[in-house]
Formats: structure tokens, C-alpha cells, sequence
């Protein structure tokens, strides 16, 4: 294991620690004794069996499955494919555009669903102003095209087409009103037609386009080749973790002490991911679901760290925390422990910017009401508690005003993606 | 014909709205009503989904007046919502105030038509006329 650390360490400096980090963990469930949960994300992975977690740095010169097997082969070989279960967040997620009529009912409802489905979310239009947006030059995989209830029509013209036209995209899918759908569906290549996803009380439908991204997300997940050869050692569907995860919250409060309302933060090496409760905002979505998922695609500590650092330097009380936390912006241009634990507490900080009115992103939580924040992935094993409830307490006194205090939850053992991973295994 | 109603800003007075939504029905209108706690922007964005012909906003607890203020400007920046006809009741100000005064002021806010302390059937029986009168070929009822 040693040598693996200096080897990864060269390319992840400083975050040595997290290396073959393995703990016993009890047999909680019996009906998961015989299974192995692996989770593939873009900077390490962990192996799960009912007696032992073990997460590993990847090693980027090698493909997944040969890492996964040159680091933990003696364990993956004792399970049969059909108890092998994994999920990834390794191919950086599918992206979608959004083009829709408004921003309270059709592109805050595909968001919405988009979000919940696992997918990243590069731009919503508001069709109105179609012509004064750029285009983006990365390929988006999906474009969703919204907007109308079925007793209205009309909405969309040769603008759409003009702006389509332009755009690099591998998937259309068309989520509006009823007689849109015809003339789109003739003019529009390839376009995919579901039902609305507004009824005609205006409230949203999720399940046809939910399902649709779901499987594009399953798709692609297959598609990509170094995840497709996981296929060889597991006989299951490989889900993406943010919907395993998303499984696991409403059974939370079995594993841990969560106060409702609360926040999941996943700080991960590309993304940050925020799961949280629905009481937390006041907005006209009612859907059966307890709890939402919004993603900030650049924000994370390896992969991502460069948007991280420009995020922090445009914010202007990033200095102070950094003043707070006694180190100087040069900390930016290090490679060490101690960066990587400042970077960390600075992903927390500004993500909580980002929910915050401060600087409202797409759904602003009453974060005032909140009662706790649970921590998942890498960042249980580099900041301790009283790291994140500084970095929270700093942040509830200079953006809320306020000595709000909601109870920090770390997951150091991976419990809630092993819950979710059952979940889906039992489901299975 | 198409109606968007509810009650605007943090105003929870649930009532005039519920009969709103029954008279309004009853009257044959095809009502979209968005309850309490509503915002401006909300009300514009489900005029907008929907294609509704009149917006009706009730306030009842005094926050009209500074929602009143931003119509003009929040409605500007729709491309597709100048023959939408804009009404609003409830108590438009806080305490009694001078209704003609009220009526003049949300009028200069963009509103068509103003009922300040009026009950629900005389605004209604007035939006009627106002329709008909816009619009000269709808000589029946509401629909
Ligand atoms: C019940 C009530 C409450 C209940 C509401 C329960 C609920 N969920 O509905 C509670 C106790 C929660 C409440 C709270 C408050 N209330 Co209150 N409440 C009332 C009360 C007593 C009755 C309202 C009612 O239901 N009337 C019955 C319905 C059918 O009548 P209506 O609402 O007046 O509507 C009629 C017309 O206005 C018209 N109409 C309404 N909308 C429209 C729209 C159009 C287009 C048209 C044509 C007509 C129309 O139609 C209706 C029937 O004709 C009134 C006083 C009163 N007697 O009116 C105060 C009153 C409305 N409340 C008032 C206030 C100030 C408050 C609070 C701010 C008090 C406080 N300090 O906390 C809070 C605000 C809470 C909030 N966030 O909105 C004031 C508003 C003062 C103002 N505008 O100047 C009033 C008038 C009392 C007063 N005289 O001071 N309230």
C-alpha cells in the first residue's frame, strides 16, 4: 500500500493521508453480507464490503478497472458478478441546456428535474430572449426544449431553429405543450417528444423525462469506455452516485443522528454536490420527493480546483475567511496537506455563498432553518469537525448575521452511499 | 378565457381568494389560481405558460402598494404580454385611505382595472364589462 501512495501522491500532492485508507466497519445488514458496492469518482474510488470500507486514490496512467483490480483484486475476486454493485460519478455527468418560457414554471421545473435525474445543467435560455445568449462551444449531450401548458401553443419559432442550428448537442428532447409538439417534432431532427411537464394546474410532471435522463445517464455511462469495462466484473446495472445517494437520504436518520431540515454536502474532486431537504425552500415545485439535488459543476478540489480558487478570489469575504484561517492567498499556488484542507473549508464556505441570498443560484435555502449539515465523501477524512463548524460558524456570521449553529454530521464511514448502494442492490 | 388569480407577495389571507377561484368558475372562466404567497414575477410567468387573457391579483394585508410600484418595470421586460388586462383588489393600502386616489395610483401602476374594498361580484360584473368592451365580439359571459 505504501508504494501506492507515493505513486498517486505525485500526482494528488498532499493528500496522502487519503490513500488505502481501510477501517472495519460491523455487519450491519445480512442481506448485504455477500455483496461488494464500489464507487468509481473522478478522483478515487471505495470498495465496500460488509466488513470493510477501503477507499484509493486512482492512478490516472491506468485504466479504472486495472487500478481497481491491482489495488484491490484479492478483494473483488471473492464476489460473483451478480454481488458486485457500482456506481460512478466518473465520467463527469451528462450536460443539458434548457430552453423554456420562464423562469418560475418551465425552466425551474426541467431544472429541477434535470438536477434530480443526475444531470449537470450548463445553461437555461429564456426563450423570449433566445437571440441575446451565446452559444455555448463545449457539446451539450442533451438539449430540453419546455415551455406551455397543452391548452396553449404557438410558443416557439424560427428562432429556436436559428439558435438549435448553432449548437453542438447529441440529444433533443421536446417536454412542452401538447401542439408544439407536432410542428417541433417535423422540424426539428431527431427531436424526442414526452409529455409535458406541466400540467394544466401548472404543476410539474416529472416522471417521463425523469426516466428519459435517467437511461441517457445509463447510456452514457456504458458508453464510456473505461467505465463499460467494469462490466466485465459485475453482472449489474451501474448507477451514477448522486442517484444512489439520492436513494439513501429518506433512510438517513437510521445511521445518524440528522436533525430535519438538512443539507448533504459532496465536495468531490470535480463537483460539489448538494442534496437537501425540500422544507428548506419556498417555491411552487410540490412533488412526492422529500429531498432535491442541485449540482455546482465547478467546484471541487482537484479537477476543479483552478474554477475554485477564481471563485474565491471573486468573492469578497473569501480573503477574510483565508485571514480567519491565519494563511495568505499564496496558499492558492501550493501543493500541500494544508492547501488541500484550506481548499476544502473554501468549497464549503462558497458553496453556502451559492444557497444562499448572497449569491442566489438556482434555488436559495432557508438556510437559517436548517439544523444540519451532513458531510460525505474525502473531506470526512481531511477536515475534522471543529475545521467545518469554524468555516460554518464564519459563514453564518458575515453572510446571515447571525450565530445560527446547525449540527455538523461526518460520514466518515461512507454510510450514505452504502445505504443508497443496498437500497439499489435490493432493488435490483 | 383565461384567468390567472392569487394573492400577492408574503399575504396569507386565504379566504377572497378561495371564492375568487369558485365565482370566477362559476362565471365560466378557465381560472389558474396560484394561492397565497405569491410572487410578481410568478403571476407574469404562469400568464405567460398558460396564454391567460386577464390577471387578477388580490392583496389583502397592505403590501400592494409596493408591489404595485414594480409592475411597470418587471412587466417591460416580457416580449408577449401587452394585451394581457391587469386587475387587482383587496385592501390596497394600509388602513381605509382615499379610494379614488388608490384607484388612480395602481392605474398609473398599469393596472386596467382597481377595486379597493369593493366585494368580489361588482369587480367581477366590472371586468365583464371591461371585456366587452375591449373586445366587442365576446357579448356573453366570461368564456
Ligand atoms: C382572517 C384575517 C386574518 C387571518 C388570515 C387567515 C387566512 N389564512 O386567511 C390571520 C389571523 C392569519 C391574519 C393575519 C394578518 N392580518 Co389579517 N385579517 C383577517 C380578517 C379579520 C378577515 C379577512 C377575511 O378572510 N375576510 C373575508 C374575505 C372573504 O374578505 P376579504 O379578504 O376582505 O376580501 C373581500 C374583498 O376584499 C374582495 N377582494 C379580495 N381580493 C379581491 C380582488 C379583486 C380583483 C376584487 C374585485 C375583489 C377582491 O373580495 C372579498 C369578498 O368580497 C381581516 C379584517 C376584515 N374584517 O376584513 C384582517 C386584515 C385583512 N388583516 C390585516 C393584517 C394587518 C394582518 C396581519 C399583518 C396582522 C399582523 N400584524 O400579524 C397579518 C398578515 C399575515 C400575512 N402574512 O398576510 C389587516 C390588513 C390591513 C390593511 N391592508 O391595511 C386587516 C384588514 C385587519 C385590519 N383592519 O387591520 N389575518
Amino acid at each position: 500500500m505504501s508504494t501506492e501512495n507515493e505513486t498517486d501522491g505525485s500526482v494528488l500532492n498532499g493528500v496522502g493521508q487519503l490513500n488505502g485508507h481501510s477501517s472495519e466497519k460491523p455487519t450491519d445488514q445480512s442481506s448485504s453480507n455477500s455483496k461488494l458496492l464500489v464507487d468509481i469518482g473522478s478522483t478515487y474510488f471505495k470498495v465496500s464490503t460488509a466488513h470493510s470500507i477501503e477507499q484509493h486514490f486512482r492512478d490516472f496512467n491506468k485504466r479504472i478497472l486495472d487500478d481497481l483490480m491491482h489495488k484491490c483484486g484479492d478483494t473483488v475476486q471473492r464476489f460473483d458478478a451478480q454481488d458486485i454493485h457500482i456506481c460512478s460519478s466518473a465520467n463527469g455527468g451528462l450536460s443539458t441546456l434548457i430552453i423554456g418560457l420562464t423562469h418560475s414554471y418551465s425552466l425551474k421545473y426541467a431544472t429541477n428535474i434535470a438536477y434530480n435525474s443526475g444531470i449537470n445543467v450548463i445553461d437555461s435560455i429564456l426563450f423570449q430572449d433566445i437571440e441575446e445568449y451565446s452559444i455555448p462551444s463545449d457539446l451539450i449531450d442533451v438539449v430540453i426544449i419546455v415551455g406551455g401548458i397543452d391548452s396553449n401553443g404557438g410558443m416557439f419559432d424560427d428562432r429556436l431553429h436559428a439558435y438549435l442550428s448553432k449548437l453542438n448537442y447529441s440529444n433533443v428532447v421536446y417536454v412542452g405543450n401538447a401542439p408544439d409538439a407536432a410542428t417541433l417534432s417535423k422540424s426539428i431532427n431527431q427531436l424526442v417528444v414526452l409529455p409535458n411537464i406541466i400540467d394544466d394546474r401548472l404543476h410539474i410532471v416529472e416522471k417521463h423525462l425523469k426516466d428519459y435522463l435517467t437511461n441517457l445517464y445509463q447510456e452514457d455511462i456504458e458508453g464510456k469506455e473505461d467505465i463499460k469495462h467494469l462490466y466485465e466484473i459485475t453482472g449489474n446495472q451501474i448507477y451514477s452516485t448522486p442517484f444512489v445517494v439520492n436513494k439513501s437520504l429518506p433512510h438517513i436518520h437510521a445511521s445518524f443522528s440528522v436533525t430535519d431540515p438538512f443539507i448533504l454536502l459532496d465536495i468531490g474532486g470535480a463537483t460539489t454536490d448538494v442534496h437537501y431537504s425540500k422544507d428548506l425552500v419556498s417555491d411552487n415545485i410540490v412533488t412526492e420527493q422529500e429531498h432535491d439535488r442541485i449540482v455546482f459543476k465547478k467546484l471541487g478540489v482537484f479537477k476543479s480546483r483552478q474554477s475554485l480558487i477564481f471563485t474565491a478570489e471573486n468573492n469578497e469575504y473569501a480573503y477574510e475567511l483565508l485571514m480567519h484561517l491565519k494563511v495568505t492567498e499564496n496558499i492558492y499556488k501550493e501543493h500541500s496537506e494544508k492547501a488541500t484542507k484550506i481548499l476544502m473549508q473554501l468549497a464549503i464556505f462558497l458553496v453556502l455563498c451559492k444557497m444562499s441570498h448572497y449569491r442566489p443560484a438556482y434555488v436559495t435555502l432557508k438556510l437559517l432553518s436548517m439544523n444540519s449539515i451532513v458531510f460525505t465523501g474525502g473531506i470526512t477524512k481531511v477536515l475534522t469537525t471543529a475545521d467545518i463548524e469554524d468555516v460554518v460558524a464564519f459563514f453564518y456570521r458575515k453572510i446571515m448575521n447571525s450565530d445560527h449553529k446547525p449540527v455538523t454530521v461526518l460520514d466518515t464511514q461512507y454510510d450514505i452511499w452504502t445505504i443508497g448502494a443496498k437500497e439499489q442492490a435490493t432493488c435490483q | 378565457m383565461k384567468v390567472v388569480t392569487g394573492v400577492i407577495g408574503n399575504d396569507i389571507h386565504v379566504v377572497a381568494n378561495r371564492l375568487m377561484d369558485l365565482s370566477l368558475n362559476a362565471r365560466g372562466y378557465e381560472v389558474f389560481n396560484l394561492g397565497v404567497n405569491t410572487y410578481l414575477e410568478e403571476f407574469f410567468d404562469a400568464a405567460v405558460e398558460t396564454g391567460a387573457d386577464i390577471l387578477l391579483i388580490s392583496s389583502l394585508n397592505g403590501e400592494a402598494e409596493g408591489w404595485g410600484r414594480e409592475v411597470k418595470l418587471l412587466k417591460a421586460k416580457y416580449k408577449n404580454l401587452d394585451n394581457l388586462v391587469m386587475m387587482i383588489g383587496g385592501n390596497l393600502t394600509v388602513g381605509s385611505g382615499n379610494a379614488e386616489d388608490i384607484v388612480q395610483r395602481f392605474k398609473s401602476y398599469g393596472f386596467d382595472l382597481v377595486c379597493h374594498q369593493i366585494d368580489l361580484n361588482t369587480g367581477l360584473d366590472m371586468l365583464e364589462d371591461h371585456m366587452r368592451q375591449s373586445s366587442p365580439a365576446l357579448e356573453t359571459t366570461g368564456a
